[in-house]
């Protein structure tokens, strides 16, 4: 966690901390979350809840879990690095 | 020629030179570029490189070379495939009469015209529609220098002896004679054709292949094809394709069976990247981007593809993807095409005509010692099952008998000739323009069913709907069906519902219907309620103004929280903008990053090195109870967080392993019982008569003589042994038998 008491001055540089190659998901509501939740193949590669709507994948496990949430009958939107999607601000 | 960038050739022809021995280079750049000095041998590697790209140069080495060679080199400049088995350029030199068939081969790679193949070509495609194969040329592993090409073909390697010719240096062999003959029926038979049935001859729209690919593209995204250590297919997995009813339906116009038609769309679909081969599966790839070029260029593709096609061949139909040696169709397609385009205009031929040369010239048929099943005809199935469906041939229907009542017994079968399309990828003419005027030719209908009218087809309209629409029925008129995975599919290869949308619009003769506008968008939208990241980079700023500052300098992320955003990738980010105070990638094993502290259940986080997995695996197991101001947070293992833990399903095992990971230590003796205890037996609390001895050896010799052992209960130190209330007699009296009298501070004198 950071523990920078200090304000980025305006054009200053902002401290961060990055968490490189991430596995989420994020669902559209809380209630969601707690289906995927509550789903036994999906909670074993579930290793938290970042937010009400954003769990964190277990490393290597991301394929596994976008089969079960097809078998679920979801059909997720899947950002992979090379996606022509892009995630924006 | 292959529209691959010549860069990529240079960048080729660079890595083939400096695998040459120096005096292999020297010796091939001496005819090359014919230098006036001793250059370094990185100069003469640079400027053969640069040569190919002087057409003056080229044709000055080319009218250098022997007939024989110039011929090699025209008939790899007409086939628009750069790479080449040596086996069947030896093969195609033999053909057209020359006694030595690897002479002139050699003698182009000596003038630095041809080049050796120095990698697999299936573990590196050869350039085909869907463009360079992403791994660099120099990527390969590093070999031993090439002293001769003697040498390198007595030990070839895993690659075979394959070759390349640069596009840019075999197009300027075009025009050459190749000394073949015209094959053309006699003339009386020609002027009866040209009377009889001058307006019956053929020509498809050359869709068909294109059409089968795309069904194969999705019958593979659905389930990847496995294979077996040796490279065949699973049993279940060939039966399947075997058996499948669009990929082995005869087209609306066909003249001959393809044997294993299926499998040769496997093939074709290997060569152009549609299948991909990944840890023992074929899965679907991209669609070749060169669809959305036009059906010219997408022919084109398919056209260079026939040298390489291995697997399969009109005779034995699939012999699948094993290395297998001899293969002398390559040459034979080509050698058929190239009898083809001698035929004077209007002129038709026989398939067995062309074949029957093919049989007495080419030295794999002209073997006296062949077997008799290899000689079986296969040309008229090739020209008429795959070529015709290509558009590159024109076919005649057999002539009508003089009765009209039926085929002409003494007319034979169908004839065949080059259409404009086979006559311009052979470098004869120029592109001829297949592209269709009719667009709106889909028709929707609101059981969500389209009617793709074949006429209006268009390369780039197959591969749109085959991203989104499932293909039901190929023939005049296509059927497909939107399904809400075919629209998910299509979404996931980056459409949209607009773009879906605007195709069906924009190809339609009717109207959408509203039902099928609102199934598009109802699965649409339902594909915006999940959105999973699986290798997404997350930005933990230290406050949520931080954040909200980063997004006001066009951070591309997604807010997650108040201090977490998430990019799906990090090329975006403009780092400038950032100090990173530290960074921790979950590809990685986890990091150690947790202090035990001296009592054991106090567990203290490097929040340097600390990362979100961390987070979410202490409040399982360990109470937070501060966040100090060195960085450090502290948890603390306490009986209440270890019992919610053991309830949760942890045990002691992974406790410990969890220990080893992050704390790099084993599980503390605290940290142990707060976790067991509740699992122990139960302690007992009892009280013991103890008989202190003077030493450690009067404790070791009571314990040893057996009279006096029996009466001890245990030891509970070097010098405190236990004894029973009720045996204090019996030891007492033991021990004055040695002269030890007992004294008793608690219980008084013994008795």
């Amino acid at each position: 966690m950071l523990n920078d008491p200090i304000r980025p001055a305006s054009g200053a540089r902002i401290p961060v901390k990055l968490h490189r190659r991430v596995c989420l998901v994020q669902t559209e509501d809380g209630v969601l979350a707690e289906e995927l939740l509550a789903r036994k193949k999906l909670a074993q590669d579930i290793v938290g809840r970042l937010t009400d709507r954003v769990l964190l994948i277990r490393p290597g496990r991301v394929e596994m879990v976008i089969q079960e949430l097809h078998k679920m009958g979801h059909t997720p939107q899947v950002f992979h690095p090379t996606s022509p999607q892009r995630q924006q601000g | 020629m292959s529209a691959i960038d010549a860069s990529y050739w240079s960048e080729l022809q660079r890595h083939a030179l400096a695998s040459y021995d120096e005096a292999l280079l020297r010796q091939v750049a001496a005819r090359l570029v014919k230098p006036r000095n001793q250059w370094p041998a990185a100069d003469l590697i640079e400027r053969s490189a640069a040569a190919i790209a002087n057409p003056v140069l080229i044709d000055r080495r080319f009218q250098d070379l022997t007939p024989p060679a110039r011929r090699v080199l025209a008939l790899i400049g007409h086939s628009r495939q750069p790479y080449w088995d040596l086996g069947n350029l030896v093969e195609l030199t033999l053909a057209l009469g020359h006694s030595d068939g690897l002479q002139p081969v050699l003698e182009l790679l000596e003038a630095g015209m041809l080049y050796p193949g120095l990698r697999h070509p299936r573990s590196n495609k050869t350039p085909s529609s869907n463009g360079v194969s992403s791994s660099h040329p120099s990527a390969g592993p590093a070999r031993g220098k090439l002293k001769s090409f003697e040498q390198w073909m007595a030990a070839p390697g895993p690659e075979g002896l394959l070759v390349f010719a640069p596009p840019a240096i075999a197009a300027r062999a075009l025009g050459e004679d190749l000394g073949l003959p015209d094959l053309s029926d006699s003339p009386a038979a020609s002027a009866r054709d040209t009377l009889a049935n001058a307006a019956g001859w053929q020509e498809t729209d050359g869709l068909e292949w294109l059409l089968r690919l795309a069904v194969l593209w999705q019958q593979v995204s659905a389930a990847p094809l496995r294979c077996t250590q040796q490279g065949e297919f699973f049993k279940r997995d060939f039966e399947r394709l075997g058996q499948d009813a669009l990929l082995n339906a005869a087209p609306a116009d066909r003249l001959a069976d393809v044997p294993d038609a299926a499998f040769l769309a496997i093939a074709l679909a290997e060569q152009e990247g549609i299948l991909t081969d990944s840890d023992g599966e074929w899965r679907a790839g991209p669609l070749p981007t060169v669809w959305e070029k036009g059906l010219a260029a997408t022919l084109e593709a398919l056209w260079t593809d026939l040298p390489r096609l291995s697997a399969w061949n009109p005779l034995d139909g699939w012999r699948g993807f094993a290395a297998q040696t001899g293969n002398p169709f390559p040459s034979a397609y080509l050698l058929a095409f190239l009898l083809l385009a001698r035929l004077p205009e209007d002129a038709w031929v026989h398939p067995e005509t062309i074949e029957q040369w093919i049989l007495t010239q080419h030295p794999y048929w002209a073997n006296e010692s062949l077997r008799p099943s290899r000689q079986k005809p296969w040309l008229e199935t090739f020209l008429l099952g795959v070529a015709y469906q290509l558009r590159l041939v024109q076919v005649m229907p057999p002539p009508v008998s003089p009765s009209g009542t039926g085929p002409d017994p003494e007319g034979g079968g169908w004839r065949v000739r080059l259409s404009p399309t086979g006559r311009w990828l052979l470098g004869l003419t120029e592109a001829p323009n297949l592209e269709t005027v009719h667009t709106q030719t889909l028709l929707v209908q609101p059981n969500l069913q389209i009617i793709a009218y074949r006429q209006g087809l268009t390369s780039s309209l197959i591969a749109r709907l085959t991203q989104f629409a499932a293909w039901e029925g190929l023939g005049a008129a296509c059927t497909l069906q939107l399904q809400p995975e075919t629209v998910y599919r299509a979404l996931e290869a980056g459409q949209s519902f607009d773009s879906i949308r605007r195709t069906l619009e924009q190809h339609s003769t009717r109207g959408v219907p509203p039902a099928v506008l609102d199934s598009l968008r109802t699965w649409s939208n339902k594909r915006d309620r999940i959105t999973v990241y699986s290798s997404a980079t997350l930005l933990e700023f230290g406050s949520a103004e931080d954040l909200n500052e980063a997004l006001g300098r066009g951070l591309p992320a997604a807010r997650l929280s108040d201090r977490l955003a998430v990019a799906a990738s990090e090329e975006a980010i403009e780092f400038r903008h950032f100090r990173l105070t530290s960074t921790r990638d979950y590809a990685l094993p986890p990091e150690k990053c947790v202090q035990v502290e001296p009592d054991g259940v106090t567990l203290s986080v490097d929040g340097a090195r600390s990362d979100l997995l961390l987070e979410t695996e202490l409040p399982r197991f360990a109470e937070l109870i501060g966040n100090f101001s060195t960085g450090r947070r502290q948890y603390r293992l306490t009986p209440a967080s270890l019992s919610a833990a053991r309830a949760a399903g942890m045990t002691r095992t992974m406790l410990e392993m969890w220990f080893h990971q992050r704390a790099g230590q084993p599980l503390p003796p605290a940290a142990r019982l707060l976790m067991t205890a509740g699992e122990a037996e139960a302690p007992h609390l009892r009280h013991h008569l103890v008989l202190h001895v003077a030493d450690e050896e009067m404790a070791d010799g009571l314990m040893q003589w057996p009279q006096t052992r029996e009466w001890i209960e245990e030891r509970l130190g070097p010098t405190a042994l236990v004894v029973r209330q009720e045996n204090v007699p019996a030891l007492c009296e033991q021990l004055r038998a040695v002269g030890i009298e007992v004294g008793n501070e608690e219980l008084g004198p013994t008795a």
